[in-house]
């Protein structure tokens, strides 16, 4: 208020005096006239909340409809819904996204995420594919040789995580860099793109150690002879002796990326093993390329923490006791240094959620009550506030001394 | 001596359902009321709406832009009080530098914090409107005054002294903004600059209720604005800390999917892990709709009054927001503002209407997070989120294959129209994109339909007659409400005010109840 009516009270009338107070006298009766009158019947439907189930559902039970073998060591598999449950359609999902599958091996209940390899319109018609390669000593890709066949019932979450073509985001032209089975999600971005779901254009430099181990070959060979202007796949194998026509030899290089791509006008997606990762850094570092350009598919399980800069060396190989509080239940057990937190809990038989195993999603965020971890510099999808109340993620975290922490339980 | 019903054998004396700013607030303070409680909450995390999501580089926060009721530490409001000195948690809070940059098609204009420093800014682009600014702004101290009369008074306020001292607040209170506005004869373009604000309330100015808007008004505008420093899940994990250490209980991951109730009376709640847990107080953080519509068992406890009122209401507006990180600074982009709104025009009515379909809207309330926080994001970056509204019914046919596509279309009009109203191009400096809609706050708080604005605070639903009639609402005994769809109306400060009220309220019950003990 001004100085000069500071003393003068101003007083509102807004219809009359006596109907503005009319007005003020009716609202309870008014309002419990209202109510009166409304209807008594039970509210039935919430469309977003459906909407959110079918796009985000929590869990999608399904069987194995037949399994194809895609090289020695791959095999594509098919997954329908399980009529035994109430999954009866499957969630859409963006080209690129994945499944985290949740397995019990031997008594002990792990998930791993698998990029799905099958377009979005195959989800639609009832089936998504996931292509998986056996690994030397994979805990659970041995289990799945072993076990899998048609008719095993296998639970996964909704479609997840961040590794698609974003048209409001990325170039047209999207370049995937595919390492071994890190090609998958880009059969997923070729089909999207020809079945006119991207409007995109997509090249492929697909690294493999060795020509059998190539996945999908006639399949792309195909989709590349039919959609020319929008699908291409450059071989590059590692191998000493090549027989394939037209493929370049050794490694994804700065070279053979500038051979066949347009760098500036481009998105680079990548996938792969971890060492590809490291070498590609250092190769696209070359073309001094802003963050937003280059997207990387989560990583994954780190297999050798150890050799990262920055982790206790001498540590490594030391076990350390964790005290774990799920709930009600506190037990203590064994952790190895060079193993994330997260296997740790799951070979003690917790099962806390988790699906990216990549630090990313934040399904296993955890309390640290004390202790001190390691956290892998790669993938830290922390909050700012998680840091500074110790919630960490187990997936990527390495115990470096005894730990106590309180972890969740599946809901 | 119990009450009629109650049960002896509880394992929590109250158990609060859901981790939103209600929930968060009513659980803390009855901890530290040395209450035995059971906090439980859906998500692995606490906040619901107020919390915070990480995409690369960036830590977006996921729906406040600012907080009001907070204050100065010399001028403080209820929620700095309430956070620093009732349950002193350790959050940091930063000031906005200004209210709000509006632009129109026919105004563009920068908002000061002060009342007096607004009322001159309002004078210098529409003169002549001065003195139906400040009456506005003596209505909603007047307002401010009558609540505390009220509060002061225990909710038995004397009928005279309302009359004699307060009766700026009684006039207005059944009245639309727009038919106060027209009384104080206001000009067009003086309203286009105060109703900016609208925006938070998402109803016309024909429908929203004078006394809730003004008081929401001049919070701002008086009290300035503030933003934790961390985002929001920097102040909800320090309520959770801060519940834990007074000795409160929290489940995460754990959905309430029963309240059990037996011959009108509360006796506990049956959670998504099977578990049930007896209590005779339930605090629900979810709203009427879900609490009589899914969650009171069996369904034959529910009266018909109970439906009726949630029929009565009319439930809010639900948001779309674009999330963007970019890869330049807010100063290399040209953005120089914390808080924009931009409107074709002012045509509440209109822009209303364009919420009920999948166009474009076009009304934007737009954040720069960094103008409050410069280093939110790594140097060399920013974070703007860009929100607008829509009715959940919009988007009830879209289909799962279409959704992105729609989404996209939607988000790509609004950072087109920002980037105009501004005058400088951003697009081409997205690195990290996310787009929430209706579905996606539905998703994460499965509150009904997506609705992020509770109910719609028409005069006759607005926050004066529901504190009037609060003791009306009591179908089941040992159920409270808190939060965003509770007594003090939406937002964020209304919900965690509204969860100490609940808190207290409960308190009183609980305390004459021990009282009635120790008199045998």
């Amino acid at each position: 208020m001004t100085n000069n009516n500071k003393n003068k009270k101003f007083n509102i009338t807004v219809k009359s005096n006596t109907k503005d107070l009319y007005s003020f006298m009716k609202l309870v009766p008014g309002r419990k006239k209202r109510i009166q009158k409304a209807s008594s019947e039970p509210i039935t439907s919430d469309p977003m909340n459906e909407l959110a189930r079918k796009l985000h559902p929590e869990r999608q039970y399904l069987i194995i409809d037949n399994i194809k073998d895609e090289t020695k060591t791959t095999k594509t598999f098919k997954f329908i819904p399980d009529p035994d449950f109430e999954t009866k359609e499957l969630a859409y999902f963006r080209a690129g996204q994945y499944l985290s599958l949740k397995v019990e091996v031997n008594g002990v209940l792990i998930t791993r995420p698998y990029s799905i390899s099958s377009s979005p319109n195959d989800a639609l018609k009832g089936f998504y594919e996931i292509t998986i390669r056996k690994e030397e000593h994979g805990f659970l890709t041995n289990f799945i040789w072993d076990n899998w066949s048609a008719g095993t019932e296998v639970v996964s979450s909704g479609p997840e995580g961040f590794f698609y073509y974003e048209p409001l985001r990325d170039k047209k032209s999207i370049v995937g860099i595919g390492g071994g089975s890190g090609i998958t999600p880009f059969r997923s971005m070729a089909r999207a793109i020809t079945e006119s779901i991207l409007d995109a254009k997509l090249t492929i430099l697909y690294g493999s150690s060795e020509e059998d181990d190539i996945i999908y070959y006639e399949e792309l060979k195909e989709l590349e002879k039919k959609y020319p202007n929008k699908v291409k796949v450059v071989y590059i194998l590692s191998c000493e002796e090549v027989t394939l026509e037209g493929c370049e030899k050794g490694f994804i290089s700065s070279e053979i990326i500038k051979k066949y791509v347009d760098v500036n006008n481009s998105s680079f997606f990548i996938c792969g093993p971890q060492i590809m990762y490291e070498f590609l850094d250092k190769e696209l570092k070359k073309f001094d390329l802003p963050p937003k350009k280059i997207r990387k598919e989560a990583f994954g399980e780190i297999k050798n923490i150890d050799e990262f800069p920055g982790f206790p060396k001498n540590l490594a190989e030391k076990t350390f006791k964790i005290i774990v509080h799920q709930e009600n239940i506190t037990k203590e057990i064994p952790a190895l240094a060079k193993e994330s937190v997260l296997v740790a809990l799951e070979r003690a038989h917790f099962a806390p959620p988790s699906k990216c195993r990549s630090g990313e999603c934040g399904f296993c965020r955890s309390l640290l009550i004390s202790g001190e971890i390691f956290i892998s510099p790669i993938g830290d999808g922390r909050r700012m506030a998680d840091k500074k109340f110790n919630f960490f993620h187990p997936c990527y975290s390495y115990p470096i001394s005894d730990l106590e922490m309180e972890i969740p339980k599946d809901a | 001596m119990l009450k009629m019903n109650e049960q002896e054998d509880e394992d929590y004396k109250v158990i609060i359902i859901g981790a939103g700013n209600g929930g968060l607030v009513a659980t803390a303070r009855l901890a530290l009321a040395g209450v035995k409680v059971l906090l439980i909450e859906q998500h692995n995390l606490p906040g619901g709406f107020a919390s915070s999501f990480v995409r690369g580089r960036f830590e977006f926060e996921t729906s406040l832009h600012e907080l009001a009721s907070f204050g100065s530490e010399s001028n403080p409001g209820s929620i700095r009080k309430l956070f620093e000195d009732t349950l002193k948690i350790d959050a940091e809070f930063l000031e906005i530098p200004e209210a709000y940059r509006v632009i129109t098609k026919d105004l563009n204009v920068i908002m000061p914090f002060g009342v007096e420093n607004f009322i001159n800014a309002i004078e210098k682009e529409v003169p002549g409107s001065k003195e139906s600014v400040e009456n506005f702004f003596q209505l909603a101290r007047d307002i401010n005054h009558a609540f505390a009369y009220v509060g002061k008074s225990k909710g038995n306020p004397d009928q005279t002294v309302l009359l004699k001292e307060h009766s700026n607040f009684l006039k207005t209170a059944a009245y639309s903004v727009k038919e106060v506005e027209d009384a104080l004869d206001m000009p067009e373009k003086a309203r286009a600059i105060i109703n900016a604000y609208w925006a938070y309330m998402g109803l016309p100015m024909s429908r929203i209720n004078f006394t809730i808007f003004a008081a929401m008004v001049n919070s701002y505008i008086s009290k300035g604005a503030y933003i934790p420093k961390l985002r929001s899940t920097e102040f909800t994990l320090a309520l959770d800390k801060k519940i834990r250490e007074l000795g409160g209980n929290i489940m995460y991951n754990t959905r309430v999917e029963k309240i059990l109730v037996k011959d009108g009376q509360v006796t506990g709640v049956e959670t998504s892990k099977g578990d049930k847990i007896k209590t005779n107080y339930v605090i629900s953080n979810a709203s009427q709709t879900l609490v009589y519509n899914k969650l009171i068992y069996p369904k034959s406890e529910v009266p018909d009054i109970a439906y009726k009122e949630v029929n009565a209401r009319i439930h809010g507006l639900s948001a779309f927001v674009v999330y963007l990180g970019l890869d330049a600074s807010a100063e290399e982009l040209g953005i120089n503002e914390y808080s924009y709104f931009i409107m074709g025009d002012m045509d509440t009515e209109k822009l209303y209407d364009e919420w009920k379909e999948l166009g474009v809207p076009k009304g934007q309330a737009t954040v720069c997070l960094n103008v409050a926080i410069p280093d939110c994001s790594p140097p060399g970056t920013s974070i703007i989120y860009i929100t607008t509204l829509f009715s959940p019914e919009a988007w009830a046919n879209v289909k799962p294959e279409e959704y992105v596509d729609v989404k996209n279309r939607i988000a790509d009009g609004l950072i087109t129209d920002f980037e105009e109203a501004l005058g400088i191009s951003i697009k081409e400096h997205i690195e990290e994109l996310e787009v929430a809609t209706p579905q996606t706050f539905a998703r994460y708080t499965r509150t009904y339909n997506g609705v992020i604005y509770g109910y719609e605070p028409e005069s006759w639903d607005s926050v004066v007659p529901r504190l009037m009639m609060m003791n009306e609402h009591y179908y089941i005994k040992g159920l409270e409400f808190a939060g965003g769809f509770g007594r003090q109306c939406h937002g964020y400060s209304s919900a965690l005010n509204d969860g100490e009220l609940a808190a207290l309220l409960v308190l009183n019950k609980l305390q004459v109840r021990v009282r009635s003990k120790v008199d045998e």
